[in-house]
C-alpha cells in the first residue's frame, strides 16, 4: 500500500513561503492499494492537484469523506475529473437523519458559493451514505465508525491484504475522558486504528495551546500520542496541522512528540508528520520499516517526496 | 474485562456523566448498567469501579427501586424501561436502597440514546435525590465521591 499526502492542514488552507515544506492544502489523502487502486480520503484543497496527478482514463475514483466540514470538501469543485464527462466518481460520506449526502454537499456545490451546480457536473458522479459495517472498495476491506468531533464524523480502517492504514483525520477522543486509563471499549476510533500499521492522526494543537481549543474536535500532541500507543499503532503520522503553525514550529511539534514517545518507550522514527506530496510505503513492502512501536528497525520508515 | 467498543453515542454519553455533578446511570440497550458517574456513586454507596457492569436483574437487586411501602417496583414502570421501549422520555419518583444499606427517595427521569445509523442504543437516567441533605449536597456541588 502506498499512502500520498495532498493536504495535511486543517481548518483553512494556509499557503505562504513560511509553509512551503508542510504544505498549505487542506485534507487529502492518496491510497495506491495492491491492487493498483486509487482510493482518495477527503477532498479538502489537496485534492485539486491530486486531480491534475490522476492518469485521465482512470476507470472509477472513489473518494472517502470524513465529513462535511469546508476543510475537508472544498477542493471537490476543482477536482478535473469532475469536469470530465468520462469520469465515474463516487463519493462517500457519512450518513445525517437530516438530508442525503449529495443534498448537504451540493449546499456548498451551488450558489452563492459556487458557479456550478451539482446536477451541472458532466462527469457520473453518485453520492454513498458509508455503509455501517465494513464493505468492499476495489480489493480493500474498508470500515467507517463514528469519531469524537464536531458533528457527524467517520475515521476509516482500510485493511489490504495484511496491510491496514487507519485515517481518523479530525478527532478529540480525550474529551472528558482519561484516555490512559480508560478500557479500550470506551475510546473513540479504538477498533478502527487497532494495530493499524500506519496511523494518520489529528494533532492539530500543542498541550500548551490546546486548553483554548477543548472541545473543538481535535487533538493536542499528548492526546495523539496516548492514543496510538492505546491502540497498538506501528506508526503514526501527524495530521491536521493547525493553519497557524509554520514549518520551523512544525519541526519542533514533530521534534517534541518524538522525544515524548521515546519517553513512552517507543522507537521516536515511528512518529512520522505529514508532509505535502510525500509518499509513504505501508506494510511489506517497507518490511522491517513498518516497526512496531518499541523495536528497532533496521531501515527508517520509507518515505519520498516528488 | 473490556468487550465490544461501544458505539460513539455511548461513549460521549459516558465523557458527559463523568463531567456533571448530577448523579446519572448509562444503560446498553437491554437494560444493563455500563457505567454510573461519581455523583450516583456517592448516593448509592459505591463508585462504579468497583462494582462493574451489571446485568438488569443484577442492579435491580442491588439498588432497588422500590416504592413509597417498600416493595419492589417492576421493571416495566421505571423510567428507564419507558425510554428503552416507547423512545421517549419519563419521570417517576422512588426509592433506592445505597450497598451501604441508606434508603433514598429520588427522582428519576430517563431519556433514550438514539444514534442516527444504529437506532436504539441505549438511555442515560438522571437522578436526584429528594432527601433534605443529599440534595443540599448536591446543590452546593459538595457531593463526595465514595
Amino acid at each position: 500500500m502506498r499512502v500520498r499526502v495532498w493536504g495535511a492542514r486543517g481548518s483553512v488552507p494556509a499557503p505562504g513561503p513560511e509553509m512551503n515544506r508542510y504544505g498549505g492544502n487542506t485534507s487529502c489523502v492518496e491510497v495506491t492499494l495492491s491492487t493498483g487502486e486509487t482510493l482518495i480520503i477527503d477532498a479538502g484543497t489537496g485534492i485539486r492537484t491530486l486531480g491534475f496527478a490522476l492518469p485521465p482514463d482512470l476507470p472509477r475514483i472513489n473518494i472517502l469523506l470524513t465529513h462535511l466540514h469546508l476543510d475537508h470538501i472544498q477542493g471537490l469543485m476543482f477536482f478535473p475529473p469532475c469536469f470530465r464527462a468520462e469520469s465515474t466518481i463516487r463519493i462517500w460520506g457519512p450518513s445525517s437523519p437530516e438530508a442525503s449526502l449529495e443534498a448537504r454537499i451540493a449546499r456548498y456545490i451551488s450558489a452563492p458559493l459556487s458557479p456550478v451546480e451539482v446536477r451541472e457536473l458532466p462527469c457520473d458522479v453518485s453520492f454513498l451514505d458509508a455503509p455501517a459495517s465494513e464493505w468492499e472498495l476495489g480489493g480493500a476491506r474498508i470500515r467507517a465508525e463514528a469519531v469524537t468531533h464536531r458533528g457527524p464524523t467517520l475515521g476509516f480502517r482500510i485493511t489490504d491484504g495484511d496491510t491496514t492504514l487507519c485515517y481518523i483525520s479530525d478527532h478529540e477522543p480525550a474529551l472528558g475522558a482519561q484516555l490512559h486509563e480508560l478500557d479500550p471499549e470506551w475510546i473513540s476510533g479504538y477498533n478502527l486504528a487497532r494495530d493499524a500499521d500506519l496511523l494518520i492522526h489529528d494533532c492539530q494543537y500543542t498541550d500548551d495551546e490546546y486548553p483554548g481549543h477543548e472541545g473543538w474536535g481535535h487533538s493536542r500532541v499528548t492526546d495523539t500520542l496516548t492514543f496510538a500507543k492505546r491502540v497498538g499503532a506501528k506508526r503514526t503520522l501527524l495530521f491536521h496541522h493547525d493553519p497557524l503553525h509554520t514549518d520551523s514550529f512544525l519541526d519542533d511539534l514533530h521534534a517534541a512528540a518524538r522525544e515524548r514517545w521515546a519517553e513512552l518507550g517507543g522507537y521516536p522514527d515511528a512518529i512520522e508528520i505529514a508532509r505535502e506530496r510525500e509518499e509513504l510505503l505501508v506494510g511489506e513492502e517497507v518490511g522491517s520499516a513498518a516497526t512496531a512501536a518499541g523495536a528497532v528497525p533496521t531501515t527508517a520508515p520509507a518515505r519520498t517526496l516528488r | 474485562m473490556s468487550g465490544q467498543q461501544k458505539p460513539l453515542e455511548l461513549i460521549l454519553a459516558r465523557n458527559l456523566l463523568t463531567s456533571i455533578a448530577t448523579p446519572a446511570f448509562l444503560v446498553s440497550k437491554d437494560g444493563s448498567l455500563l457505567f454510573y458517574n461519581e455523583a450516583a456513586g456517592a448516593l448509592l454507596g459505591v463508585p462504579f469501579e468497583e462494582i462493574g457492569r451489571m446485568s438488569p436483574s443484577e442492579w435491580i437487586e442491588t439498588f432497588g427501586p422500590f416504592d413509597t411501602e417498600g416493595d419492589p417496583i417492576e421493571v416495566e414502570r421505571l423510567p428507564l424501561t419507558v425510554a428503552l421501549r416507547d423512545g421517549r422520555p419519563a419521570h417517576a419518583t422512588f426509592t433506592i436502597r445505597s450497598t451501604k444499606g441508606h434508603r433514598h427517595e429520588i427522582a428519576a427521569s430517563g431519556m433514550p440514546i438514539i444514534s442516527n445509523v444504529h437506532g436504539a442504543s441505549g438511555a442515560i437516567v438522571f437522578f436526584w435525590p429528594l432527601d433534605d441533605q443529599e440534595a443540599r449536597k448536591l446543590a452546593t456541588g459538595r457531593h463526595e465521591a465514595v
